[in-house]
């Protein structure tokens, strides 16, 4: 029972950083960039969250606003940051992305304060249910549904509609679905803008969660997430996924049977090492 | 071409930025500067934050009193990130800048690094709340104004058996050197009281999610749990037991005793008690001067990292007054003869490794505030280390 306590915390973990990494890997799938500021886009989307919260809109209509503004922030991102860079090297960019992260967490410090915020009423947090044994609160819950409808639809969008193809088409060969009438910065910008939306909803789940928003909540996850796209086969989505709920799982089984040996942020860290010696592509790349 | 160019300008640059950094000392011989180092950004600016207002608070009332020796104080402020690799720089750069003591506002980590420095070169050192006991080992310039981990730990375990009156204990721990040495000296102490230890976990700084150890802790359903960490880790662990239906008695540290621990939890803090250097029900008037002044300073409470750090500046103070002088090896003489001075946390005398006696207290969360639950006061079972 315990065990299937702690494969339950993994996997709803795991939930979270999937919908993080999906982002990250359809953003390294078409530009090529390891978008680490993705993390800070989270950490927007929590404050917009508890800050909508706090100014008494409700719970799901402050998530809707964070998604929103996730969804201008993302694009913007891409347009002021990654577009006058494309033509130079892909470190140029990770540079870059590293800079915006720390830019924007200290903006975040110096705006909101450094104590972070809380929830003022948090009803999701405290109403939980016993479901054979394990606990699981609505918090924990809607994590679970919001990464599986959000996945769901992701996967319906690019597999049925003609954006979805016209993105499929753009990372497959930008200069050929360029011929086709599709425009390559049209699907480069609602990328970054689903990629970002997901992030904002996982940001303020994950401050409801911790009942606390704080600038540094990105800074895990920043670097988490590049571990697990390489995982999962970079530009890989169903690796990705794969990967994410993996390596939740491990999280969760690491913090209690390792954790006088190491610190559960490393899980992600020595499984990413491991699986490079073994398996240089990922674990669900093609090799070569 | 383009090389050159960009390397006389690199050159250039350190020069410009050499000659700024340098314009300090020469413009400051008419004040008397203390150093300053705290976490201002990262993961610990909350913690930073508070240090730096209660360092600021002192600094201010000792300039309105006439300053120091005629002369005014100032404080040279430096962000240590509450990283340890970032205290050697720190710690040169302040001992470049003519001060005459350096503070510490930060966490065992970058502080037990920098004592060794201050040491070497002979300047004052006063860490404001930093645990380990190695920081005061660092030799006869370092000095500590509240208590090292493991004396705070025993004082918890003391608690535990004879406040709470709790037989079965786990233990969540943040697996760094605050974490570490109350655990130590809380299991220390433990076996004494006999409180069985059930089980043990430990969790990264920057970890807050804790749904694997709370599933553990509704496995091991003990008695109470002893907790360490800081506010951002309490207040986040403390709900998530709370919600997930643990009711075990919770006994914290002072890492948790700040507003912004109880405004994470909320109602969820109600009840946790823990042991800490500031009691907000005192009498004592000095005391109680500085929570009132604290919070109209900074337009929030004032919890146990303000008062330490007010507490460290006003020691230094009284030193370099009774040393009539700036001179390192006077202050050091001096703040080794500090004796029953009045600050903020209570009344400080320094034992010959630089440490502090006093009854550690205890506060518990009450419709939303800390308040006094009970004073441990036993000279034997919480005697600093002397050597």
């Amino acid at each position: 029972m315990f065990h299937l306590e702690l494969l339950t915390v993994g996997l709803i973990q795991g939930a979270m950083y999937a919908m993080m990494a999906l982002g990250l890997t359809l953003i390294y799938g078409l530009l090529r960039i390891l978008h680490i500021a993705h993390a800070a886009l989270f950490t927007l989307g929590a404050y917009a969250g508890v800050l909508a919260a706090n100014a008494g809109l409700g719970l799901l209509p402050a998530a809707i606003v964070a998604v929103a503004i996730g969804g201008i922030a993302g694009p913007l991102v891409y347009l002021a940051i990654y577009r006058p860079l494309l033509d130079k090297p892909p470190y140029v960019a990770l540079i870059a992305a590293i800079g915006l992260l720390i830019a924007l967490e200290d903006g975040f410090r110096l705006v909101f304060g450094p104590y972070g915020l809380s929830f003022d009423n948090n009803p999701w947090f405290i109403s939980g249910w016993m479901i054979g044994g394990i606990y699981l609160n609505a918090v924990q819950a809607a994590i679970a549904v919001t990464a599986i409808v959000s996945i769901a639809a992701f996967t319906w969008f690019s597999r049925r509609t003609r954006a979805g193809v016209a993105w499929r088409a753009t990372v497959t060969d930008p200069a050929m679905a360029r011929t086709f009438g599709v425009e390559p910065d049209r699907v480069r910008i609602l990328s970054f803008a689903i990629a970002s939306m997901l992030a904002a909803v996982a940001g303020v789940l994950i401050g409801l969660l911790n009942n606390l928003v704080e600038p540094t909540m990105g800074s895990i996850i920043a670097y988490k997430g590049l571990a697990i796209i390489v995982l999962g086969g970079l530009g890989n989505v169903p690796g990705t996924l794969v990967a994410a709920l993996l390596l939740g799982v491990a999280e969760s089984f690491g913090q209690t049977y390792l954790d006088q040996i190491l610190d559960r942020d490393a899980i992600a860290f020595l499984v990413l090492i491991v699986v490079l010696m073994v398996r240089p592509q990922g674990l669900f790349g093609k090799a070569g | 071409m383009t090389k050159a160019i960009s390397r006389r300008a690199v050159v250039a640059l350190a020069a410009a930025v050499g000659t700024f950094l340098s314009m300090g000392p020469a413009a400051a011989q008419d004040t008397i500067r203390i150093g300053f180092h705290a976490p201002l950004t990262g993961p610990a600016a909350g913690d930073g934050e508070s240090a730096k207002l209660g360092a600021e608070l002192a600094v201010e009332q000792i300039n309105a009193a006439g300053g120091l020796l005629g002369k005014q104080v100032e404080l040279i402020e430096l962000d240590d990130q509450a990283k340890t690799e970032q205290a050697l720089p720190i710690a040169n750069r302040l001992a470049g800048d003519d001060v005459a003591v350096v503070i510490s506002g930060s966490y065992s980590g970058p502080t037990r690094a920098a004592a060794g420095v201050f040491q070497e070169k002979g300047i004052p050192y006063i860490s404001a709340y930093g645990v380990h006991p190695d920081i005061t080992r660092a030799g006869d310039y370092v000095f500590r104004t509240s208590f090292v981990g493991e004396v705070q730990g025993r004082a918890g375990a003391k608690l535990m058996a004879e406040n709470v009156g709790a037989k079965r204990v786990s233990i969540v721990s943040i697996n760094n050197d605050f974490g570490q040495s109350l655990v130590a000296g809380f299991k220390e102490a433990a076996a004494q009281f006999g409180i069985e230890i059930v089980n043990e976990y430990y969790y990264g700084i920057s970890d807050r999610q804790f749904g694997s150890i709370v599933a553990g802790i509704r496995r091991d359903a003990p008695d109470a749990i002893y907790a360490t960490g800081y506010f951002f880790t309490g207040g986040p662990l403390v709900s998530q037991l709370r919600s997930a239906g643990v009711t075990a008695t919770i006994v914290g540290t002072e890492g948790f005793d700040s507003q912004s621990f109880i405004d994470i939890a909320k109602q969820a803090a109600e009840g946790v008690i823990i042991t800490t250097s500031l009691d907000r029900g005192t009498d004592n008037p000095v005391m109680r001067a500085f929570i009132d002044d604290f919070e109209k300073k900074a337009g929030f409470p004032a919890d146990m990292v303000a008062a330490t750090t007010h507490t460290a500046v006003l020691v230094a103070a009284d030193a370099i007054t009774r040393a009539g002088s700036v001179d390192h090896a006077a202050i050091r003489d001096a703040l080794a003869a500090t004796k029953d001075l009045p600050v903020s946390t209570g009344v400080l005398t320094f034992n010959s490794l630089g440490e502090i006696y006093h009854e550690i207290g205890a506060q518990i969360v009450k419709d939303g505030a800390f308040t006094h639950y009970a004073t441990i006061d036993d000279p034997v079972l919480l005697a600093p280390p002397t050597e």
